[in-house]
């Protein structure tokens, strides 16, 4: 994938509510690509963050700064690791673009797109109980059926909408909004 | 001489045609000045214009998308900019393209989720393109603050609960104006029988 040369160098430390939204788009990923955790990998390496990331578990462990997990890490994300990590994200997102698409499109039957929904929303609600604290206020939004929805289509939205090189910047800047 | 760059997805198909700028020693393959574009979309009028108003599409675009990742739908581009687009009222996303002539009305196209995300995309890939070489003044995306992230809550949403809560002010205060007032205590009178008597 080609690099937007226009990108200014890391600085800022992503806030909580950035790190928690930066692993639960990858875990969209996961949800739309079975194989997504290894695909992360194999992506790490394919851009050139092996020397971030030599294996999964220290790729995992970056991920675990997300405060929603079950298991939560407290160290942060420095910004290199917080840029490769999107760096990955825009990647997997390019790939698995005509998916995304798939699902935000209103050119097809509304019973198909009824169906493409459920089954993503299937696969991220089981990721995200396997993985993140159901006694969080945000987990339970993810969970429920009415405002769960609506956080997946914004989410889908998001990776459609940062896919690629040139989503880097705009997906790095929401990444770093405020908090509301 | 003449150079044309392309891109396609699945909805809508981006040409650009320009020329190199040899008057400062650009290659014969690149682009340098662009002479026309065409936006091509499926089962809808074509979009042609000059630089500025391919300029003025992706000065809306980029932001517009910038936004929606945060949540926020927000209108860009407000009359006189040739483009302006914003949220539909019904569902997608609404652009509108004004003509530089006074008695032609503006040119509307409704744009699903999926098809915004394609017009991003092509936009996308000629900025990056090393094959254009040409400045584009365009806005780089900002982390919102905490202000503008309030607009991604409808104003009724924003305001019920202050509003509740002056609302319940003003019910306990009326409530507590019903209770009758307490008499005044009325100092007991000295009787001659329990007053002190004084010993001499």
């Amino acid at each position: 994938m080609p690099q937007d040369p226009t990108v200014p160098e890391p600085r800022a430390r992503l806030p909580r509510r950035g790190l928690e939204r930066l692993d639960l788009l990858l875990l969209g990923v996961e949800a739309l690509d079975l194989n997504g955790g290894e695909s992360m990998v194999w992506m790490s390496e394919q851009l050139g963050f092996s020397s971030l990331f030599p294996n999964r578990v220290e790729l995992w462990k970056r991920r675990c700064t997300n405060p929603l997990r079950r298991t939560t890490r407290r160290d942060g994300l420095d910004p290199q690791e917080t840029d490769a990590l999107i760096h990955i994200l825009c990647a997997l997102a390019d790939r698995l673009y005509p998916l995304l698409r798939g699902l935000l499109t209103s050119a097809e039957p509304d019973g198909v797109l009824q169906q493409r929904w459920d089954l993503f929303r299937g696969r991220l609600g089981e990721l995200i109980r396997e993985r993140m604290n159901p006694r969080r206020g945000g987990v339970q939004l993810w969970l429920d059926p009415e405002a769960g929805a609506l956080q997946a289509r914004q989410l889908v939205q998001a990776l459609a909408l940062g896919a690629g090189a040139g989503g880097f910047e705009r997906l790095r800047a929401s990444l770093l909004d405020a908090q509301p | 001489m003449k150079q044309t760059l392309q891109y396609n997805q699945l909805s809508c198909r981006l040409r650009v045609e320009g020329l190199p700028d040899v008057s400062v020693g650009q290659a014969a393959d690149v682009v340098g000045i662009i002479t026309g574009w065409s936006l091509e979309w499926v089962g809808r009028p074509v979009l042609e214009g000059r630089k500025e108003h391919l300029l003025a599409l992706m000065q809306v675009a980029f932001p517009y998308a910038r936004y929606l990742i945060s949540g926020v739908h927000r209108r860009f581009g407000a009359d006189p900019k040739p483009v302006e687009i914003g949220p539909n009222p019904g569902r997608g996303h609404l652009l509108l393209l004004r003509s530089s002539q006074a008695d032609t009305p503006p040119l509307q196209l409704v744009l699903d989720d999926a098809e915004l995300a394609d017009l991003v995309r092509v936009l996308d890939q000629l900025r990056l393109d090393p094959r254009l070489q040409l400045p584009l003044e365009l806005p780089s995306p900002h982390p919102l603050g905490a202000r503008e992230l309030l607009e991604r809550r409808p104003l009724v949403q924003r305001l019920a609960a202050p509003l509740g809560g002056v609302l319940a002010l003003g019910l306990a205060a009326g409530l507590v104006l019903l209770f009758p007032e307490p008499r005044p205590v009325t100092p007991p009178t000295a009787s001659p029988s329990t007053a002190p008597q004084r010993s001499s």
